[in-house]
């Protein structure tokens, strides 16, 4: 078996952000169409979402390689 | 990258936008604004106008400026990443420097928003008995550290979608290189969007951090009008 526990981690979070990532798209596109007149306060809410919900994998990929044991 | 290398991707971003926005100002006089790159500018004038008066509220006109400084940079030292092999904002030290000078910025319109005890105070939570200091010292720590965490994750956030973008991109280079097709080319509408959406999301955190910063400075009517507007909504 080849490869490391680093790189199944970051899948791991790619796996779980993605799931975030779609139900935050999910319910944004489900409220922005049964009320298209709350489109713009929805999409400002939905990006600030995006982007917490993008930090934790950004923080897998960037903090953890450092926390390893060599 | 060294910091010399750093500069100069700096200076590009500086020629740009002062560049673009002194040709912006020529022909100002007509009665209609017929210069392109003023019309384009305007644009972006009224797209932050709307995005930081809604989310702000009425009295947040008076930060436009700074978001628009905001925007301008971080879009366009986004946008050097797509044409070089490395930006300002691909850089950590670039990121964590100007997301040092956001969060200061809403800490000093705070200051000046509440004055300086007011605005430590709104640190320490709601007015609890004195039994409870405990917990009011607690929400205070807490609320010190989540406000040191708004720099890491400002900056992390740009860096990490920057920086990830320039690896993806070399990383499908080497994929397509034994046959010869640089398929990292096609990441760039991506990455473009990229360049758009995080510029925006630094801005909107930015406006987002002042609003909570600044909105006891409101009266309550305003408050009471967003609850009515929402339970209309339901």
């Amino acid at each position: 078996m080849t490869g490391n526990v680093l790189a199944l981690g970051i899948g791991i979070a790619a796996l779980g952000v993605a799931l975030g990532l779609g139900l935050i798209g999910y319910s944004a596109l489900q409220g922005m169409s049964r009320q298209p007149e709350a489109i713009g306060k929805l999409q400002t809410v939905m990006l600030i979402a995006f982007a917490f919900v993008e930090l934790v994998f950004l923080l897998t990929v960037f903090v953890v390689p450092g926390a390893m044991p060599r | 990258m060294s910091y010399a290398g750093l500069f100069i991707y700096l200076l590009i971003v500086l020629a740009v936008i002062f560049g673009s926005m002194a040709m912006s100002k020529s022909g100002l006089n007509a009665k209609v604004i017929k210069n392109p790159i003023a019309q384009l500018y305007e644009q972006l004038y009224l797209f932050i106008e709307n995005m930081t008066v809604g989310i702000i509220g009425g009295h947040g006109r008076r930060y436009i400026p700074m978001m628009m400084t905001i925007w301008l940079v971080v879009f366009v030292s986004n946008m050097v990443s797509l044409f070089f092999p490395a930006a300002p904002s691909g850089d950590l030290s670039f990121n964590i420097a100007l997301a040092l000078v956001c969060v200061g910025y809403v800490q000093w319109e705070g200051m000046k928003a509440n004055g300086v005890f007011g605005h430590f105070g709104h640190f320490a939570g709601p007015k609890l008995g004195l039994a409870l200091i405990p917990i009011t010292l607690m929400i205070f720590v807490i609320e010190i550290i989540s406000e040191v965490m708004k720099n890491v994750s400002l900056s992390l956030r740009l860096f990490g979608n920057i920086h990830g973008g320039h690896e993806a991109v070399v990383k499908l280079n080497e994929i397509g290189a034994p046959i010869y097709v640089p398929l990292g080319f096609f990441l760039l509408p991506i990455k473009f969007l990229t360049c758009i959406v995080q510029a925006l999301i630094f801005t909107l955190l930015t406006c987002v951090y002042i609003s909570l910063v600044t909105h006891h400075e409101e009266e309550h009517g305003g408050h009471d009008e967003g609850h009515g507007e929402m339970a209309h909504a339901h």
